[in-house]
Parts: structure tokens; C-alpha cells; sequence
């Protein structure tokens, strides 16, 4: 059965700037979120959104610091919380959501999925939720074909882990030895239905992956360190040519499936208790202080900066065009 | 007469229906508690329960495959359902080679009493891969009945039919038309396959259209008619079984023909029905038959640029004032 990651993390133990680093794209990523909302409550962005706050910590966690522009990454449908941490700029994701020319499509839109950004290993994403499950291995091929140390991480879904393509995808990443790391986001529903509801598993999602001899773990998504130590021994493990990891990293999302979801199918008690015991910004933020790395007003300062850059990127995505209408027909082929 | 949306006509049909034979079995992603995401199965699993209602993993192809396989056995009804019809692609070979072969390449031992569900249409910014009406990929596909509702009283009738079918029956529902209200009597009805219905009746020319474009037709003919144009709309119904029939007996009354859809204009249902109407009745013919269908482009997730992709009354008035400008 897949083995609960644990390690003794000291902040001590860590160069702060990549401590702060961490706290900041998780503030980025829900700030972004947050503002978001709230232009879809202005009626400026259409209302297909799956918010990501809640989760931040997962994905800033496996990728701040640790994957470069060459690292591909295929990200989930919540939120835009890999992006964010991947470095895409922020006036283009809201130009995607906006509809404007600023976005990374040039104004067809883009939505949670469908934004990319090639130049930093972002290729993109399917609205068939799992089906990037597929496409991760061809591009971890194409890496190890060509020779080079890149690693390929895909994030889905708990819902989406139950796609047909997550098994074909786990026997080619074994098979052919591929650097691909796995990275099922389980905040437990996939819309109203409970993770206990739709998978048949010894215990763990992550326990498929045993079947297939890949190296796999469940760990606490929350923890902004603990994903970050678990990412970078999957990544070492990947460049030294030593094949894929599967990470099932435990969530819970704050908001309903979509914006206007009733959310009424969880039990309350349980929300609570992951907004007020288990939020990542949260928790990561008492260690921040208690370990006296920095204080309160500091990280208020720089919640304040996180903010200014928000609200220039959406000024910078709002004051760009809409497209003319022939935008539809070009780039259909190169 | 009582007016119920879409969406409340759909869910009678499923109750009755379920009432009436218990070997009917429904199923597919956030049926059963949620009552669907579009809220068509509502209050089904309250009241029948798994197994006869049940949520299913997300794994489309298996949902279609698993259907066939409840299917064949000759003990089970199933209706599943797609979140969006756009999925068919997940489980094109469980549709288009098993639930339309299955019992042709087994030399006809078995029924295929399978209804599918499938949502359609643009509607509201869901992308290229949430938005689309791939009917006509599936008229290619012998063994599959299409059936394309445009109004409450249809979706119910049509329903009822469809899973009363020994046959497979791909349901498209487009999205936009499930609050849409109708007459709907209180009695039981059932709509034949294969029997198109004229939803205005006209003599200058002959609208064919399916799904929402029966109600932006129906828009653009009464705009038409104060210009003094009387078209006569016709909705299909099923694209397959096709009334050829009833098309071909209004061409050759009117002699104009345009025929509307949100498909994509290259390939979609239109240039079959085109191509049968000039196979049958081209000397009726006054002018050539005109199409309209959305852009043969991906669908953009922008709703500014959405709009240029669903047809609308004024493109069809153009086109009818394009077509009756042909001198005879
Ligand atoms: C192939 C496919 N099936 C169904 C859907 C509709 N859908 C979108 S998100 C979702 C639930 C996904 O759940 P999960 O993967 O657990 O991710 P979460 O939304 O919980 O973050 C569903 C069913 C889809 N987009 N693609």
C-alpha cells in the first residue's frame, strides 16, 4: 500500500528566499483566484470556473524553485494554481479569462483550460479532464529521446484518475522507464460524487501505481514543504533516469465544483475544519512567524505587493482589445 | 395546455418510463444525488435507488461500453448519460462500432435497447471541447438512431420512444433549450421515429432545421412573414431514421430550400439532407439549396467571439432573401 510521506521539515534547514518564495505564490495563486470571482461577479468572465482556492500549497509546492522554463507541465482544471507557479504572466492568464487579445490564445479565450505557454514547458490542457494523462507520457518520450534531463509533471484530478487513459498512461511511463511525475490533486469529490463513491482501491489512488512497480506515496497537499520535499526526490529520481513517481496529495476545496455550485452535497463540519486546521497559506504562514524567519507585518506588506501586481495584470488584460472576428479562423494549421 | 421547460419534460419522460419497466437502468457522472449537472435526473435515484440509478466513475468510454454490455444480455434497459455529447469522442468505438454493430456483426442475435443521453450546443463560453453537435459524425454510422428534439412536447415523446426501442438511439439535447417552456399534455403520448414535424406551414420556401435552429427559424420566418415571405419550417426530428418524405413533399411544393444547423457547416447533417433532396427532387428545384452551420473552426471559448459561431434569424432571413431573389 502507497506509504504516507513524512519527513521532519526545519525551517532552519532551507535558504529562506525560497521559503518566502513559497508563501508568495501561494498568496499570488489565491489572490488571483479571489479577483477572479470577483470579475466573474462583475459579469465580465463567463461563470465556468472551478476555483482553486484551498490548494494552493500542492501546487506551489511542487513547482517553485524546483522545475525550470524546460520542464513541462500539464496542469489541472482548478484554478490556475500551476500556471501561476509555473510563471505564466498573469495579464495573460486573465486576458485568456477576459477574452482579450492580451490573453496567451490572443483573445479566442481560454478559460481554466486551453491557456499555454510553450516558452515555460506550459503545453497546454484538454477540457476532457484526464486526457492529459496520455499526452504526459509522449512528451516525457520526446525528452528522453532527444536525450535531455527535462521531467514532465501532470496534475489531474481525483475524478479524472478514474479516465481509461490513467492506465494506459502509468504502463507506458513504466514500460519505457519515462520522466514523467504524476500528481493526482485528491480534494476528494469530483463534482458531487466522494472519492469513496467511484474508485475501486485497496486504500489509495496512489496504490494503482504500485501495480504498475511505480515508486508512489500519498502525501498531505497542504504542506507546502512536505510537496516540495516529496517533488524534488521525484524529480531527482526522474533526471537520473530512474523512470516516473505517482504523488497522490491530499486537498480540499474551499469553493463548490463551479462558481454557483450549491456545495451542498459535503458535510459542513468537514469544510470547516480544512478552512480553519488544514489551509495552506494559513499554516504555513504560523511557521513563517513562529520560526522567526519573519514577522506578521512583513508578509502583510508583501500580501499588499501580491495585490498591486494583480491588479495591474488585470488592468493590463482588461485595456487590451477584444478580437476582430476573424480571429476564429487563424491558426487552425502552422 | 400546461407549459413545462425542456428540462421538466425530459425528467417526466425518464420517470414514466422507469416506472413503467423495471429492467430500465440509469447511469453516468453526478446522475443520481445531484440529479445531473444540467438537472434532467432529478429525483430519480430518490426515488428508484441504486442499482436502477447510480454514479459512475469518469470514464466515458466504459459507461458507453458497459451500456452495450447491460444491453446484449437482454436483461437491462440502460440510459446513461454524457455530461456533454462532445464526450461521444471518449467512447467513439463503444458508440459507433459497438452499440451501432454489435448485434449486425453477431448476425442479429441480440437487442441494443440503449438510450444515450447527450448534451449539446454552444452555450455560454464552454470552449471548443464543451460546445459542439457532432450529430452528423454518427449518421455515418449505420445501427445508431439520431434523435434531435427542438421543443419540450418532442424531448418527452421522443424520449419515451427512445427507451422503449429495441435499438440504440443517440439522444442529442441542446443545452440552450432546457429552460425553454412548452405545451405538454398531461396525458401519455409517445412521437414515432422517422416522422418530421412542419412547425409553420409556408409556400415561398422550405426551412429545414434541427435542435435550437427549429426556434431561431420559427424567430426568423414571422420577421420574414411581415415582408411579406412565407417559409415553412421543418423540424426532422430523427436524423436518422430521416422523413424524406415530408421534406420532399414541401420542396416540391415551394421549390427553395435552406436548410439551418448549428453543426459545423462541412459534413453536417444538412449537406446528407441536401444531397437526398437534389438526388430526389432536383427539376422541383427554383434556386440551389442553401446551408447554414457554424464555422468549420474550433469552437472559441470567448463568448464575444461565440457568437459568431451560433446561426441567428438575421443570417437566415439573408440567406431566404438571397434564395428567393433567384428569378424562376
Ligand atoms: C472526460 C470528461 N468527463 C467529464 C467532464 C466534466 N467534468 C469536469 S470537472 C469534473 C470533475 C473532476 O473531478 P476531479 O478530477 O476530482 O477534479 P476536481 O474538480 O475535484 O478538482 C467533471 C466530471 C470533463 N470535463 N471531461
Amino acid at each position: 500500500m502507497a506509504e504516507i510521506y513524512q519527513r521532519d521539515v526545519n525551517l532552519e534547514d532551507y535558504d529562506p528566499d525560497l521559503l518566502i518564495e513559497l508563501y508568495k505564490t501561494m498568496v499570488k495563486i489565491r489572490s488571483f483566484d479571489e479577483n477572479l470571482i470577483r470579475l466573474m461577479q462583475e459579469g465580465k468572465v463567463s461563470g465556468f470556473y472551478h476555483s482553486g482556492i484551498g490548494s494552493e500549497g500542492l501546487s506551489a509546492g511542487s513547482i517553485t524553485k524546483l522545475l525550470r522554463d524546460e520542464d513541462y507541465i500539464y496542469y489541472n482544471h482548478r484554478g490556475c494554481n500551476q500556471k501561476i507557479a509555473k510563471g505564466v504572466p498573469l495579464s495573460k492568464i486573465y486576458g485568456d479569462f477576459l477574452g482579450t487579445i492580451e490573453g496567451t490564445t490572443k483573445g479566442l479565450g481560454a478559460g481554466i483550460v486551453h491557456s499555454a505557454d510553450p516558452s515555460r514547458g506550459v503545453l497546454g490542457q484538454a477540457g476532457t479532464i484526464g486526457s492529459q494523462l496520455s499526452l504526459a507520457v509522449g512528451s516525457a518520450f520526446a525528452s528522453q529521446m532527444k536525450g535531455t534531463d527535462q521531467v514532465t509533471i501532470v496534475y489531474f484530478g481525483d475524478g479524472a484518475a478514474s479516465r481509461e487513459t490513467m492506465h494506459g498512461s502509468l504502463n507506458w511511463a513504466k514500460l519505457y522507464n519515462l520522466p514523467v511525475i504524476y500528481i493526482c490533486e485528491n480534494n476528494e469529490y469530483a463534482i458531487s460524487c466522494h472519492v469513496s463513491e467511484t474508485h475501486g482501491v485497496k486504500a489509495h489512488i496512489a496504490d494503482w501505481s504500485e501495480g504498475y512497480g511505480i515508486p508512489n506515496c500519498v502525501v498531505d497537499g497542504n504542506d507546502v514543504l512536505l510537496m516540495h520535499e516529496v517533488t524534488k526526490e521525484a524529480i531527482e529520481r526522474a533526471k537520473k533516469g530512474r523512470g516516473p513517481t505517482f504523488i497522490e496529495a491530499q486537498t480540499f476545496r474551499h469553493r463548490g465544483h463551479f462558481e454557483g455550485d450549491p456545495y451542498d452535497y459535503i458535510d459542513k463540519a468537514v469544510l470547516q475544519d480544512w478552512k480553519d486546521n488544514r489551509d495552506p497559506i494559513k499554516n504555513f504562514k504560523k511557521q513563517l512567524i513562529n520560526s522567526g524567519l519573519t514577522t506578521e507585518d512583513h508578509l502583510i506588506n508583501l500580501g499588499k505587493q501580491v495585490e498591486e501586481e494583480i491588479l495591474q495584470a488585470i488592468e493590463i488584460a482588461e485595456n487590451a482589445p477584444m478580437p476582430e472576428r476573424n480571429r476564429i479562423y487563424e491558426g487552425l494549421f502552422a | 395546455m400546461r407549459q413545462i421547460t425542456m428540462r421538466e419534460a425530459l425528467n417526466e419522460a425518464l420517470h414514466e418510463e422507469m416506472e413503467r419497466d423495471e429492467s430500465t437502468v440509469l447511469f453516468g457522472e453526478d446522475v443520481a444525488k445531484f440529479g445531473g449537472i444540467n438537472k434532467v435526473t432529478q429525483g430519480l435515484y430518490e426515488k428508484y435507488g441504486a442499482p436502477r440509478v447510480y454514479d459512475t466513475p469518469i470514464a466515458e468510454a466504459t459507461i458507453v461500453g458497459a451500456a452495450v454490455g447491460m444491453a446484449i444480455t437482454g436483461h437491462a434497459r440502460p440510459i446513461p448519460e454524457l455530461q456533454f455529447g462532445d464526450f461521444a469522442s471518449i467512447a467513439f468505438d463503444e458508440i459507433f462500432n459497438k452499440m451501432g454493430k454489435w448485434r449486425f456483426m453477431h448476425g442479429g442475435q441480440m437487442e441494443m435497447p440503449i438510450t444515450l443521453r447527450l448534451p449539446v450546443g454552444i452555450a455560454g463560453g464552454a470552449g471548443p471541447e464543451h460546445s459542439q453537435s457532432p450529430q452528423a459524425l454518427f449518421m455515418h454510422g449505420p445501427g445508431l438512431q439520431i434523435v434531435v428534439p427542438s421543443t419540450p412536447y418532442d424531448a418527452k415523446g421522443l424520449l419515451k420512444t427512445s427507451i422503449r426501442d429495441n435499438n440504440a438511439v443517440l439522444f442529442f439535447e441542446h443545452k440552450l433549450l432546457y429552460d425553454m417552456k412548452g405545451d405538454v399534455p398531461e396525458e401519455e403520448y409517445l412521437i414515432p421515429f422517422g416522422k418530421a414535424d412542419i412547425k409553420r406551414e409556408g409556400e415561398d420556401l422550405t426551412i429545414i432545421a434541427t435542435a435550437l435552429q427549429v426556434q431561431t427559424s420559427l424567430e426568423a420566418a414571422e420577421e420574414l412573414s411581415n415582408q411579406g415571405v412565407e417559409a415553412e419550417v421543418i423540424d426532422p426530428r430523427t436524423l436518422a431514421p430521416l422523413d424524406m418524405e415530408t421534406i420532399l413533399n414541401s420542396v416540391r411544393k415551394t421549390g427553395r430550400v435552406l436548410i439551418v444547423h448549428e453543426e459545423s457547416k462541412t459534413g453536417g447533417s444538412g449537406a446528407e439532407i441536401a444531397a437526398q433532396i437534389q438526388e430526389e427532387a432536383l427539376f422541383d428545384l427554383e434556386a440551389p439549396i442553401k446551408r447554414i452551420g457554424s464555422p468549420d473552426v474550433p469552437i472559441a471559448q470567448s463568448i464575444h467571439l461565440e457568437q459568431f459561431y451560433r446561426p441567428n434569424a438575421q443570417q437566415i432571413i439573408n440567406a431566404v432573401n438571397e434564395i428567393i431573389d433567384v428569378p424562376v
